[in-house]
């Protein structure tokens, strides 16, 4: 159990910058996400956090101590890889135990660990096999129990579920969010999927080119984004966003006048807006049905307004259909405008 | 079968069929004569009139003057290539994980400097290579061929287990270095055991190279009781009068081993040991 922080942490490649100072304090027992699209440096800030890749500049701390000179193995972290990572020549039992037997632990130690982490993952009937007998679910479980068998300070995960199927991807992630609330390891786990984030994250760090575009709990992230990049990435369906400039308390924008309270006369804005919080209703803004999508308890209605194309959530089934003219009723509460120059919430 | 494939199929065997005849006829040859009679070796029958095994028993027995040492020389045959495949291998996998998988600084520089090496015929360092012995003092002894096809084989072995461990997923060292693992511990623990197949085609590939070598060993040898049987073979043209029948015999005797060896690392050529380590 431990803190992590990092401090203006810097990573060049060559003459690229790929981090441009994150800073970044992880409290004991957390769960952090970093998400962000591909290329946003969050693998890179974790490799760097593992001992895996030079800190270019800035430091990073565990439980207080600088480690930017240490070696990965005496960071006291475990990392379960994307590619599960497994000895191929090694049977589950001798995966699991590896890191023991490195540090000259007692044979009945090595043994009760990881029979303890096999229970926990429910592993015990393959501890015998080798990886390739093993099926993807199971492979990621056994990676996960060689992290878990040496008990570190800090779990990290690269992007652990990518290589599982749907369905399995939904119940690994409760499974190691499970792990998480028994255990209660400090956790830093990189995804670029957003809603792996939500749903694990105590805290989540959006970034994107290399920074933390924003950082807080998955709903504060979802309710108040800080800026356009968090606010499109963050839901799905994605945030309705479309260009708009603000008079006499409302803007105006693809030919009809939206809600807001916010915003200075005159203003350009970006004018955002979920998809649930834009509802049919029997009078309001005009709009044409494009595409009906019924899901059995919401329904997701793709609509054009103007030019512009937005999507409707509506709770329930509708009767509207392909060509039918519809009214939407904006919720004013849950307007989100931005800045049209900078892209920050205003 | 589709017409298609029957066609596909039937290129092949024409070129398999020619191919295996044309491997197969001298080794046929070998064994004719080892079997004939001195007489009937010229004879040009397919088989001979009265097959008998007394070659292989003059052999065996030393009953021949060109044979006074065969056990000797055969023994140091096998004395060479296996030291010549040992050494190969455990040069070459250190080269290959220092240069593949610890990313030595020129690495690489050193691995192609080392295949430049075949630009240079064999045949041209024969007389360098014979100087060099001298100097060390080592003519005439085992140890001289040894290091010399050492030296030969080395830069091929390097490369191939240099590409085989390139093939090997980076993530495995990164997850062992993170389980603790010293570069020491992550070549015996993880990176050898995952070699073997790659380990075993090198260690044959160097030791048949030795177990071969005609030329190096007749420069740098030349005592009876150290030269390997590749030369003493050489030895039997040495006369007008050859005993063919006899030399046959002793040739079939010395291609056993490597086929022997062949059949049984078979198993290793083929790899597949890696499959399950990461997702593919």
């Amino acid at each position: 159990m431990a803190t992590v922080s990092f401090r203006e942490v810097v990573k060049d490649f060559g003459k690229t910058r790929v981090l441009h100072g994150i800073s970044l304090d992880i409290a004991d027992g957390e769960f952090v996400v970093l998400v962000g699209p591909s290329g946003c440096g969050k693998s890179t800030l974790l490799r760097m956090l593992a001992g895996l890749e030079d800190i270019s500049g800035g430091s990073i701390a565990i439980d207080g101590r600088v480690v930017n000179e240490v070696d990965s193995k005496d960071r006291d972290i475990a990392m379960v890889f994307q590619s599960y990572a497994l000895y191929p020549h090694m049977t589950v039992r001798e995966n699991m135990g590896f890191s023991l037997r490195l540090r000259d632990e007692k044979r009945s130690l090595i043994d009760e660990r990881v029979a303890r982490a096999a229970r926990i993952l429910n592993l015990e009937p393959y501890l015998e096999r080798h990886p390739r007998q093993l099926s993807g679910g199971q492979r990621q479980r056994v990676a996960m129990g060689r992290a878990i068998v040496r008990d570190p300070k800090v779990f990290l995960f690269d992007e652990p579920l990518s290589n599982l199927d749907a369905k399995l991807r939904v119940a690994m992630r409760s499974e190691i969010k499970a792990l998480h609330l028994r255990l209660r390891t400090t956790t830093v786990y990189v995804t670029h999927d957003q809603i792996e984030a939500m749903t694990m994250a105590d805290r989540i760090a959006v970034m994107n080119e290399g920074r933390i575009e924003q950082l807080g709990e998955p709903l504060e992230l979802y309710d108040h984004p800080a800026n356009l990049f968090v606010a499109q990435f963050i839901g799905s369906p994605a945030m309705n966003i479309f260009d708009g400039m603000v008079r006499a308390g409302a803007v105006e924008a693809l030919g009809s006048r939206w809600p807001a309270s916010r915003g200075a006369e005159g203003q350009k804005v970006k004018y955002g807006i979920r998809p649930e919080h834009l509802e049919p209703a029997p009078s309001g803004i005009a709009a044409q049905v494009v595409v009906v999508e019924p899901m059995g308890a919401e329904t997701e209605i793709l609509v054009k307004v103007g030019d512009a194309s937005l999507t409707v959530m509506t709770r329930g089934r509708s009767t509207a259909g392909p060509g039918d003219r519809i009214f939407l009723a904006p919720q004013a509460a849950h307007v989100h405008l931005f800045d049209a120059a900078s892209g920050q919430r205003i | 079968m589709t017409s298609r494939r029957l066609l596909s199929e039937a290129k092949l065997w024409l070129v398999a069929i020619p191919v295996l005849v044309w491997t197969l006829v001298p080794i046929y040859h070998i064994f004719l004569f080892s079997i004939s009679t001195k007489d009937s070796a010229f004879s040009g029958r397919l088989w001979p009139e009265h097959p008998t095994l007394r070659n292989f028993g003059t052999v065996f027995r030393q009953e021949h003057f060109y044979l006074h040492h065969f056990w000797n020389q055969i023994w140091n045959s096998l004395w060479i290539a296996v030291a010549v495949g040992a050494l190969t291998m455990a040069i070459a996998t250190c080269a290959a994980f220092a240069i593949s998988r610890l990313k030595v600084r020129g690495g690489r520089t050193v691995m192609n400097a080392a295949l430049f090496t075949y630009f240079i015929p064999a045949a041209f360092l024969a007389v360098p290579m014979y100087k060099a012995m001298g100097n060390y003092g080592l003519l005439n002894s085992r140890w001289s061929l040894v290091l010399a096809m050492v030296t030969i084989a080395s830069p091929y072995a390097i490369w191939v287990l240099k590409q085989a461990s390139d093939k090997l997923p980076w993530e495995l060292d990164e997850a062992a270095r993170i389980d603790g693992a010293t570069p020491l511990q992550l070549f015996r623990l993880v990176y050898l055991p995952l070699m073997v197949p790659s380990l075993v085609a090198i260690f044959t590939y160097a030791l048949l190279l030795a177990w071969n070598e005609y030329l190096y060993a007749f420069l740098l040898l030349s005592h009876e009781n150290t030269i390997p049987l590749a030369v003493g073979l050489g030895h039997f043209l040495a006369s007008d009068d050859s005993p063919w029948e006899i030399l046959m015999a002793t040739a079939l005797i010395y291609g056993l081993p490597p086929a022997a060896i062949y059949y049984a690392f078979r198993r290793y050529m083929v790899g597949g040991l890696t499959s399950g380590a990461v997702k593919s």
